[in-house]
């Protein structure tokens, strides 16, 4: 017998749909728009999600005067005791690892655009891929982040609320409407003429450099939000799952957003939170249904990344533009010329 | 101080680098593809040797030798046939190939895990690391130091390869087609060298070679599903020292970042204490110098920031 809890899935699907779609959100920013191919979009979400879990973790610890850090079982102990005694050091140590995430994770961003944005695509893509590696090889073998452990113990922003489907609704509400307002500002981003210079850089980077757009700068500068906006993606999933370990963290990651970006079509937002919603669905669904289901000829795990990858190639062979297309941008002037077409249109 | 060993090291690596980078800059000079597949080349030409060894009983290097670069080179013509060539033909850029390619080195690297989990499963043998040891060439000992079977085998293989290479690309006509191709495609194509045929060959010979590197790795390190894997950093940073356009200072990448990784690291060790697991540093370090000092011009990212500056000066 299937035993399907309904609410638990909508609520761990709307979690992981708002953090993934933050994160395809700002990976179309920087490939469909711009034309950055950047492969180390794990990078950014990993630092946000160390962060936060630093920040929450290493506070509580210091508050209470305990030295054993959050990576041993004493201090796993000393924080499940004490970390939910305080509603608002908890909201607010949220808060401060949001912000603190999207800061340190758009500087490292535009950081390493220094060396490559003077070279071409290919090696922007290799130095961040590089860079994505390099992050998780540090991260396993650096002693104050734990190491091959991670961190655990980090409190949930609302572990005061004491029924717990009523927290897990608290916290997809919270995610949902981070992720309002990153659509929000990337819609704002692409239809302004910042927007325009972005769909130009794309397609004709030379002829952009010669119409007088500084291109070096307006590629740091999506960067830099498109990173900050990973960090935020990895404070929201620290705090979701509440540990975090380098293994959360491979270069497939990053593929997992890729494949939704293209599913969705690049170049278009909603397009993004549509691939991302899709992708994450059939993960939720496989994640919640193979349990039962007892099958051990092929490891699950394996076949879920098996379809991605064939999934990435298909799209791009037989559905380049992806399920919603790209659309020119709405400008007041776009509009009115529009209207008036419609209207010559009815007119005859 | 340097010891002896970590000389044999360097070559032994650095040899074996050669081999694994030297195909990636040959496939991107001709096809201008970053073709992230290669790391699935390395694993399967490894995985092929694995099979052999461990299932079939086969202790010939030299059967698993011609057994990778066949399959190895399937694959990359596959790729080029099923994949490469219909995006091309509908005029897709280079963002789009790449991606395309990484999509398939997903693929390609969880379907040999759960071919090798299969595997393992059936013969009740852990396939997921296995150390291999060829029976070919036997240890020799030079005035105390041990000079492994492995290195010599690196040694043949390699010269082996890249005398094989050079004289396919500097003397037949074949490889003068592949060099026009990488100059001007336009070009070549209007003077009546068969495109589609000439890559395919291209792309068999890169399969295999990576292959074989892959071969060559795993009779040094531990083979694992995760083998090309691990090794991104280091093929990656020596592709991007030879330019993704040289051959030859390719070659040279190979040796200065084995040499970094072992000499280099054997003496920050021991001069200012830096633990040995912080070695991939060292090579993404290298990798960051070389793009920073070494530009190359206008390729694909518009003009460089001097040219910028100078203009600017100027006004």
């Amino acid at each position: 017998m299937l035993q399907f809890d309904i609410l638990g899935f909508l609520a761990s699907w709307g979690t992981f749909l708002g953090i993934y779609a933050i994160l395809s959100i700002s990976l179309n920013l920087e490939v469909g728009f711009t034309g950055m191919a950047n492969f180390g979009k794990v990078a950014f979400y990993a630092i946000g999600a160390y962060l936060g879990a630093i920040i929450s973790t290493y506070t509580i610890l210091a508050i209470h005067n305990i030295s054993s850090p959050p990576y041993t079982t004493e201090g796993i102990i000393a924080l499940g005791r004490y970390g939910g005694e305080n509603p608002a050091l908890t909201v607010g140590l949220f808060v401060l690892s949001l912000i603190i995430g999207f800061i340190v994770a758009g500087v490292v961003g535009y950081l390493l655009t220094y060396p490559t944005l003077r070279v071409g695509p290919a090696f922007l893509g290799i130095t961040l891929l590089s860079f994505g590696e390099l992050l998780r090889i540090f991260l396993q073998n650096y002693e104050p982040v734990g190491k091959t452990n991670g961190i655990a113990g980090i409190p949930h922003p609302f572990v005061w609320v004491a029924n717990t489907a009523l927290r897990d609704w608290l916290y997809v509400i919270v995610v949902l409407g981070i992720l309002a307002i990153v659509y929000l500002y990337a819609q704002r981003v692409v239809n302004s003429p910042f927007g325009r210079v972005l769909k130009a850089i794309r397609d004709d980077e030379t002829a952009a450099l010669c119409m007088g757009k500084h291109v070096p700068r307006t590629k740091a500068t999506v960067l830099f939000i498109g990173s900050g906006f990973a960090g935020v993606a990895g404070v929201l999933m620290a705090f979701y799952l509440s540990s975090v370990n380098p293994n959360m963290f491979v270069t497939t990651v990053t593929f997992n957003i890729w494949a939704m970006v293209i599913l969705g079509g690049l170049a278009n937002n909603k397009g993004a939170i549509l691939g991302a919603g899709i992708v994450t669905f059939v993960d939720r669904i496989l994640t919640f249904v193979t349990p039962n289901l007892g099958i051990t000829a092929i490891t699950p795990d394996y076949m879920r990344w098996m379809v991605v990858g064939l999934l990435i190639v298909l799209v791009l062979m037989f559905l380049p533009k992806g399920l919603i297309p790209e659309k020119p941008i709405d400008t007041p002037v776009w509009k009115a010329v529009r209207k008036l077409l419609k209207e010559e249109v009815n007119g005859e | 101080m340097i010891n002896p060993n970590q000389i044999l090291t360097m070559v032994h690596i650095g040899l074996i680098y050669m081999v694994l980078a030297v195909p990636l800059t040959l496939s991107y000079k001709t096809t201008k593809i970053i073709n992230f597949v290669h790391i699935n080349f390395i694993t399967y030409g490894a995985y092929m040797a694995v099979f052999l060894y461990s299932v079939i009983g086969l202790k010939n290097v030299f059967v698993a030798a011609v057994a990778a670069f066949l399959l190895g080179g399937m694959m990359a013509v596959i790729d080029n046939v099923f994949v490469f060539e219909p995006l091309r033909r509908r005029g897709a850029n280079v963002v789009i190939l790449m991606i395309a390619s990484l999509g398939l080195w997903i693929f390609y690297k969880y379907f040999l895990y759960s071919v090798v989990d299969a595997a393992s499963r059936v013969i009740k043998v852990n396939l997921v690391s296995q150390l291999i040891r060829f029976e070919n060439f036997p240890s020799l000992y030079v005035g105390g130091y041990v000079v492994k079977g492995s290195l010599l085998m690196t040694i043949l293989f390699s010269f082996l390869l890249m005398g094989l290479l050079y004289i396919i690309l500097q003397k037949t006509a074949i490889g003068k087609a592949i060099r026009a191709i990488s100059d001007n495609p336009g070009l070549a194509e209007i003077s009546g060298i068969p495109r589609s045929k000439v890559l395919n060959f291209m792309w068999f010979l890169a399969g295999g070679i990576a292959s074989i590197g892959g071969m060559l790795w795993i009779t040094y390190a531990i083979a694992t599903p995760e083998v090309g894997d691990t090794l991104i950093l280091q093929i990656f940073a020596i592709a991007v020292i030879g330019g993704l356009n040289s051959l030859l200072w390719t070659s040279v990448g190979a040796f200065i970042i084995a040499a970094a990784e072992t000499i280099g690291m054997a003496l920050l060790n021991q001069y200012f204490g830096v633990p040995t697991s912080f070695k991939p540093f060292i090579t993404f370090s290298t990798l960051l110098t070389v793009i920073i000092a070494f530009p190359p011009l206008g390729a694909g990212g518009g003009l460089p920031y001097r040219f910028i500056k100078k203009r600017r000066g100027e006004k």
